[in-house]
């Protein structure tokens, strides 16, 4: 499969897991898994679940704005490049994100998120 | 070295590098390096210097606001940046907001060569 076509996939199965079903992001990290979340650092799915089902909203839904990708050099792996809005319930102006992605093929044929760094763009 | 301030200092050394001399970038990437530029996606020193060099620029000045990092792998050394600022181009009045990631491999030499860059502008 066309590699943008896969990271296009992947960031809206993720986003889309992220407004509905949050615990669910779970399935897409591992243990070596490493997040970066407005400078906070967090490693391991237990503790990146645990911090993304933690925040400070219940209903969210992400727009995504761009996606870019290219092949990481590491395992098969590929890098993805995100930016888009997240529009919080009850709140008038979305937020403005980055994130990135270091997705790593899993035996099964799928792909896991190894690095994932977020941080809000302020106007 | 600590990753933060091996990071950290990378990026100082690449923005000013950028900001002014921005050929000698060419020491930065290699062969199989790749970026996306605004979406366009270019591969090998040669082409990357000529992008950036070409760029509708004179003068520039980029200011960071922050930089993330993660290992990329257990082994190899690899490094993921995350960058965050202003571009401020001279005669503009407003600067521009950017976000950038790097993927940083280690060379024999002990520094660092940029295998993966991705720049976007961030509109308000």
């Amino acid at each position: 499969m066309d590699p943008d076509a896969l990271a296009k996939a992947f960031v809206e199965h993720y986003y889309s897991t992220f407004d509905t079903n949050r615990g669910g992001l779970a399935g897409l990290y591992q243990d070596g898994s490493m997040l970066t979340f407005e400078g906070q650092k967090i490693q391991g799915a237990q503790n990146i679940v645990a911090k993304l089902t933690s925040l400070p909203f219940q209903q969210c839904q992400h727009s995504i704005t761009t996606v870019d990708c290219q092949p990481s050099g590491v395992n098969g792996g590929m890098l993805v490049f995100v930016s888009g809005n997240l529009q919080l319930a009850g709140e008038q102006h979305a937020l403005k994100f980055s994130q990135m992605f270091h997705l790593i093929p899993t035996p099964q044929g799928s792909y896991y998120v190894l690095n994932d760094i977020f941080r809000l763009n302020y106007a």
